[in-house]
């Protein structure tokens, strides 16, 4: 046995766990740095350089260059026309979580505490339009909300109401908000199933045995207990409306036109990429501060009221 | 003050999933202010019996009365019982304070008068000063207690615990016993105990109903259950006993008299037993011991058997015997007999197993 060696087995002996613990951290980041490479060459790099694009300036033939300028966002936020389009991306965003939420819970519920047979049915039948493209569902809307008599749900009404009156869902605003609903809803329905079947059983039987009637129970113990999966679900849901592309294009038409469909024609019409750069800017802030803004809303509502009794 | 306190009334509880029935035709008076518990085995049924009374399970058939008004098809929020959860069942996200609190905010009670309750409830229980802590930042026994003053800060008709001390270790165990107990006695809440736990029942409660594959088996004083087994299952579930099978011959109001399977007789003080085929049934530290003299034959209430083994247990020695039918015998010796007898006990040795004629029961073998 050599001297090295000897050495270098008292070191180790005399810090074996720091030395194994620092082995144990480096094997970690090794198996990190795939993903994160991945992530900066494809992620951050690009979002880097659509940011800075967005604050300078695009010349006649194309080159963006300085000075630095806020005339993009300036236009974005208050030109009639583009705030027209941020305010209905945020609108429409907010009307699919708000009905996503309410039917997500009945739905979660039966996942989490049906029987066994119908748990598993509704998770198929909830996540079945995920297993659909885009493109295909669209068109389905399209049949179904077709603002003519040759709309499923028009024909419907007339047959059941003998009217002539038909409403107008396609190309406008709801058309979107529905079809958006439908193919989000899973998203939120599973981790608000996952926060409830988490709940102890026991804990709405004690509030009902301290005399809350179910709908009281539910609200102030089932709910405020779901929602990690709550604010995991709007977040997804809130995030993926507000960067939908393909449903306000094919179901919205110029009456419901979102920040999505304005970055295409921006990067792909127009080659505007300081304006592009400029609205997917304004789309991540929309998505990060939606976060932020549920947390912090869902955590109001459910605080509230915890201690105190009539004044 | 306190509302008078209920009784508590089950007639003929029944309830069945699918094929199984898990209670079967339970009958039960409870008086106000006494604490019965319901011991059993794993699966007996206590625990569908104790959530009948609150509600949380439907009676297949059957009523529960509390204070003689039918409650049986009242919902669980207007029954006005309190219970206490094996797993505390303490609401993670409120605090102490408001933990105690929710059962009076369901009854809608004035700002001023609900803070002064919680305060007596949380001092009662000794955690005043743990008002503001979220449950997860106490020991389970300090969640016990919380659970208890939630329990009882509604002033409930009846408590119901179900195991409530199963997750405590055993110091802690003893001492929730006794806390609870003494604030039942005092707040003179009629109250429902499930255990599995002999002891526990033996210990807390003013009378042990021992339940049996969703029945009744028995019903008394923890006293009257260790002393006055009715069959096999209760003498050996309450306790250790001593099985000596034998037949009734003759009863009358003196006493009975027994042929045992060993072929002496047994005479016992007990009365009203019907004929056939029983059991004798006597508690290991009434059976008393002695060296047979060579061709010794065993008189009344006598038997003779072989010492297998001997267990020294410190306060008792545990003798260990088997009859001449093969059956086994226990005899729990006291300090001082057990040193006097001890050196002649060797395994092999031929002994006499006696006992006085009120020290056995008659029992069912079942
Ligand atoms: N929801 C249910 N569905 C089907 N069977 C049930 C249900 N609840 C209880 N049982 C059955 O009823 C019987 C009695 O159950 P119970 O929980 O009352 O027993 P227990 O005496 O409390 O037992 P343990 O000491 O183990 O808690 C058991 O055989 C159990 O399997
Ligand atoms: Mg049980």
């Amino acid at each position: 046995m050599t001297l090295a060696s000897t050495a270098d087995q008292s070191m180790a002996n005399a810090k074996p766990r720091r030395g194994r613990q620092a082995l144990r951290v480096s094997i970690g980041m090794i198996l990190l740095l795939p993903a994160l490479g991945f992530l900066l060459v494809f992620l951050v790099i690009p979002s880097l350089s659509l940011l800075s694009a967005s604050v300078l300036t695009q010349s006649g033939s194309g080159d963006i260059g300085l000075p630095v300028t806020f005339a993009n966002y300036d236009r974005l936020l208050f030109s009639s026309a583009y705030q027209k389009v941020v305010l209905r991306t945020m609108s429409i965003s907010v009307w699919t979580s708000l009905i996503s939420i309410v039917l997500a819970y009945p739905l979660a519920m039966v996942i989490a505490y049906g029987r066994p047979s119908l748990s598993r049915l509704t998770m198929v039948l909830v996540v079945a339009p995920l297993v659909v493209s885009v493109i295909v569902r669209c068109y389905g809307w399209q049949l179904l909300l077709g603002n003519n008599r040759a709309g499923v749900l028009n024909w419907l009404i007339a047959l059941v109401f003998r009217n002539r009156a038909t409403i107008k869902l396609m190309y406008t605003e709801w058309a979107v908000i529905i079809a958006s609903v439908h193919v989000f809803l899973p998203l939120i329905v599973l981790p608000i199933a996952t926060s409830l079947a988490r709940i102890n059983p026991s804990l709405v039987e004690a509030a009902r045995m301290l005399g809350a009637p179910p709908w009281r129970a539910f609200l102030r113990v089932t709910l405020p207990l779901s929602v990690p999966g709550l604010t995991a679900g709007v977040t997804i849901v809130f995030a993926l409306t507000a960067s939908s592309f393909v449903t306000p294009q094919m179901l919205g038409g110029t009456n419901a036109s979102m920040l999505g469909i304005l970055l295409e024609q921006q990067a792909m019409t127009v080659f505007d990429w300081p304006m592009t750069g400029a609205i997917a800017s304004v789309m991540v802030a929309i998505a990060l501060c939606s976060n932020a803004a549920s947390t912090w809303i869902i955590g109001l509502l459910t605080r509230r009221g915890q201690l105190g009794g009539r004044k | 003050m306190r509302p008078p306190t209920m009784d508590l009334a089950l007639s003929g509880l029944v309830k069945s999933f699918g094929e199984s029935t898990a209670v079967d035709n339970v009958t039960l008076r409870i008086a106000a202010g006494e604490l019965v518990a319901l011991l059993g085995p794993s699966g007996c049924g206590k625990t569908t019996t104790l959530r009948m009374i609150a509600g949380l399970v439907q009676p297949t058939s059957g009523e529960v009365l509390i204070g003689g008004s039918r409650i049986t098809h009242v919902p669980v929020h207007k029954r006005n019982i309190g219970m206490l959860f094996q797993n505390y069942a303490l609401f993670p996200h409120m605090t102490v304070a408001q933990n105690v609190a929710f059962g009076l905010q369901m009854r809608r009670l004035r700002q001023s008068e609900l803070r002064e309750k919680v305060e007596t409830a949380l001092a009662m229980v000794q955690l005043k000063e743990y008002a503001d802590r979220l449950p997860a930042a106490l020991s389970g026994g300090q969640q016990q207690r919380v659970a208890l003053a939630r329990a009882v800060v509604i002033e409930p008709a009846l408590l119901l615990l179900d195991e409530p001390m199963g997750a405590l270790d055993k110091n802690l165990r003893e001492n929730m016993q006794f806390e609870v107990r003494q604030i039942q006695k005092r707040l003179g809440i009629t109250a429902v105990l499930v255990t599995h736990d002999q002891e526990e029942a033996m210990t807390m409660a003013d009378r042990v109903v021992v339940m049996r594959d969703g029945r009744l088996e028995q019903v008394g004083t923890p006293k009257e259950v260790y002393e006055s087994p009715v069959s096999r299952f209760v003498a050996s579930f309450i306790g250790v006993s001593n099985f000596i099978q034998g037949s009734v011959v003759a009863a009358d109001t003196t006493g009975t008299k027994m042929r045992l399977v060993c072929g002496t007789e047994a005479l016992v003080s007990e009365t009203g037993v019907t004929d056939g085929e029983r059991l004798l049934s006597i508690r290991p530290e009434s059976v008393m011991l002695r060296v047979a003299t060579p061709g010794e034959t065993p008189g009344l209430n006598e038997v003779i058997a072989t010492v297998e083994h001997v267990v020294f247990k410190g306060q008792t020695t545990h003798v260990h015997m088997r009859m001449r039918d093969g059956a086994t015998l226990l005899s729990n010796l006291s300090g001082t007999v057990a040193s006097r007898l001890l050196p002649s006990l060797g395994a092999g040795t031929d002994v006499i197993a006696s006992w006085s004629a009120d020290r056995a029961r008659v029992v069912l073998d079942s």
